[in-house]
């Protein structure tokens, strides 16, 4: 369903025009696919590069919205902490290790559930959030955004640059 | 009357007795420090306006009561360090250093601490301890041992090396700038204790924890493979900060004889450093170039020293500090020895408790109006050494002793190995303690 709310506004000559505003809503995937809280990360993580997703959102058995888990949360665990952290270090230069170490690293935590690992202050946007407000976030972003119901915090879509690219060239 | 007392303003305000206005939001001004409800910039940019709004000193006065020279000498210091950390010349000590130990565990303790030690002592230990501890978590979780023991040293070995000179801690700042004791005097007189505390901190460490560290040869052999040469991001500007930073060192050595003020010195070393280091930028990289050096100062740390300098001024002025030190006198019969001892024991819990350096802003004019007591202000010198040792190694009986302790604990909680309050202060408390027993006699010996 496409919300459009008509304002009306006038035209260079003084005519009243019509204005349809779209919202997040509009160009939202209605049925993304999801994780849920109890998903082992390995599966997670064989989800998201089978499909290419760079976040996919994590739910409760009520479809409520807890976070997203991608990309970034599997760097997240095979990088040095030291280096994540706020105030950590700005460069790893220095430190020589091998895909091996890397893959000792993420067979650490790759039975631990997707809730261990998942991003829950990721940025949401809301149905009626507007369009231009809704792409500015997802700019910033840089990442699908879940599209959350008010009231309820319950995931209703997901918004990537994919689905955006795609409103516009056919409009 | 003394020229503080000059500066008191005549009228008060609602008519209310100054020494009883001033000493009232004082106390109010050190309770809201104490709670952390507000931030102690704030109390105190607070309680200086209202000292002045208040009629018990000018605005004039006001300024007077501020010591630029230890603002000076913490903005210049603040300004090197902020642009010569981005040279990763801190990471490349920390990390050639383990690499020196073969990266034993409790060797790298040893060479972890010693380098957080002396960058303490030659720069300031709160900016040591934020470049040293990502690199002590980094190569713990590289030996996957806990960084616990690490980082419990560091915070000991910060405010210790702090100690030993007058550019380490604030509260030496404070005191060299209010008694004219220079960079040498500071290092001959608290540099040799603080080595005696250092080490003698490290062998409780070492039963505790030290002789139970171990990582397997895999790990070790992690660290060994840094490249440290690789951590340097800038090697033009490792050269330049290295010639400044020397530079600044042998100004502080040398200060008496070039009659120059410590702030004169780290000034004009930040001001060096900015030229050579922007003359090769076009105007708009100079803008945001200088404009990050500039928000490396800890701007909230600099006014609140504003405040505390005119609130302690304000409570000088009425005399009241005069009355206090009397009282104490009397408390210690007048007797040297005895009110050295009681200066470093009060200091020490007191700065473990609460921020030491609206403490020692306090002392430093109480301790100053003794100085006729005592036959003279040269007689006060071990009064000094027990207020630096008192407060600066006081420091490490809490969590909340110290910025750096804070700033190590940060660190450890966003590693997942937090430090908590309580089991901290159970193992540091009495080393703590032991610190001062042992600063206590080398006072007594030394000077009494």
């Amino acid at each position: 369903m496409v919300i459009d709310r008509n304002l009306a506004v006038t035209n260079d000559e003084g005519n009243p025009q019509e204005l349809a505003i779209m919202f997040a809503e509009s160009i939202m995937d209605p049925a993304p696919t999801s994780l849920k809280p109890t998903h082992k990360i390995r599966a997670a993580a064989e989800c998201i590069m089978e499909k290419r997703y760079r976040a996919v959102p994590v739910i409760d058995d009520d479809g409520t919205y807890l976070g997203v888990f991608g990309v970034n949360c599997l760097l997240r665990q095979v990088i040095p902490r030291a280096a994540i952290i706020e105030d950590g270090l700005d460069n790893l230069a220095f430190v020589n290790e091998t895909l091996a170490d890397l893959h000792q690293r993420f067979r650490e935590i790759e039975d631990k559930p997707v809730s261990f690992c998942m991003t829950q202050d990721a940025p949401t946007v809301h149905p009626d959030t507007p369009l231009v407000e809704t792409l500015l976030v997802l700019y910033r972003n840089k990442s699908s955004l879940p599209v959350i119901e008010r009231e309820t915090g319950k995931l209703v879509g997901m918004i990537s640059y994919w689905d955006v690219g795609e409103k516009i060239l056919e409009s | 009357m003394t020229g503080a007392h000059e500066a008191a303003a005549t009228a008060v305000i609602f008519g209310i007795d100054p020494t009883w206005f001033s000493v009232s939001l004082f106390t109010l001004t050190y309770l809201l420090i104490i709670t952390e409800r507000l931030n102690r910039a704030i109390v105190s940019l607070t309680a200086a306006c209202l000292m002045i709004l208040g009629g018990v000193i000018s605005q004039q006065a006001a300024f007077e009561g501020v010591d630029f020279n230890t603002l000076g000498l913490l903005t210049g210091m603040m300004l090197i360090v902020g642009v010569s950390k981005n040279s990763g010349m801190f990471q490349y000590v920390a990390i050639w250093a383990a690499k020196r130990v073969n990266a034993s565990p409790w060797g790298i303790l040893l060479v972890l601490t010693s380098v957080t030690a002396a960058f303490s002592a030659l720069l300031d230990n709160v900016t040591t301890v934020l470049l040293i501890a990502p690199v002590t978590l980094l190569i713990t979780e590289s030996l996957r041992i806990s960084p616990y023991p690490y980082l419990f040293a560091e915070i000991f070995a910060a405010n210790i090396g702090g100690a030993a000179t007058l550019i380490g801690d604030p509260p030496n700042i404070m005191i060299g700038s209010a008694t004219g004791l220079d960079f040498n005097q500071f290092l001959f007189n608290m540099a040799p204790i603080a080595v005696v505390v250092f080490f003698l901190t490290l062998i409780p460490i070492y039963f505790i924890w030290g002789r139970k560290l171990h990582a397997e040869d895999k790990y070790r052999q992690r660290v060994m493979a840094y490249d440290e040469g690789s951590s340097i991001t800038d090697p033009r500007l490792l050269k330049q900060s290295l010639f400044v930073l020397a530079l600044v060192m042998t100004g502080f050595i040398f200060a008496h004889h070039i009659h120059l003020q410590p702030a004169t010195i780290a000034m004009s070393g930040a001001a060096l450093l900015l030229v050579i280091t922007h003359l090769p930028l076009d105007t708009q990289a100079q803008s945001r170039s200088v404009e990050k050096a500039f928000n490396e100062i800890e701007w909230t740390t600099i006014f609140f020293f504003i405040g505390l300098f005119i609130v302690v001024y304000a409570v000088e002025t009425t005399g009241a500090l005069e009355q206090l030190a009397h009282g104490i006198l009397d408390l210690t019969a007048g007797d040297r020895t005895i009110t050295a001892m009681a200066i470093i024991w009060v200091s020490a819990i007191a700065s473990s408790i609460v921020d030491n350096i609206p403490f020692v802003a306090t002392m430093i004019p109480l301790i100053m109006s003794m100085g006729d007591a005592f036959g003279g202000a040269e007689n006060l010198e071990p009064l000094w050494w027990s207020l630096a040792l008192g407060s600066c190694l006081g420091g490490n009986g809490s969590l909340v002793g110290a910025s750096a302790n804070l700033i190590v604990a940060g660190f450890a909680d966003r590693s997942g190995h937090p430090i908590r309050f309580l089991p901290f202060m159970l193992m540091a408390f009495p080393l703590m303690l032991l610190s001062i027993l042992v600063s206590s006699v080398y006072v007594w010996w030394r000077y009494l």
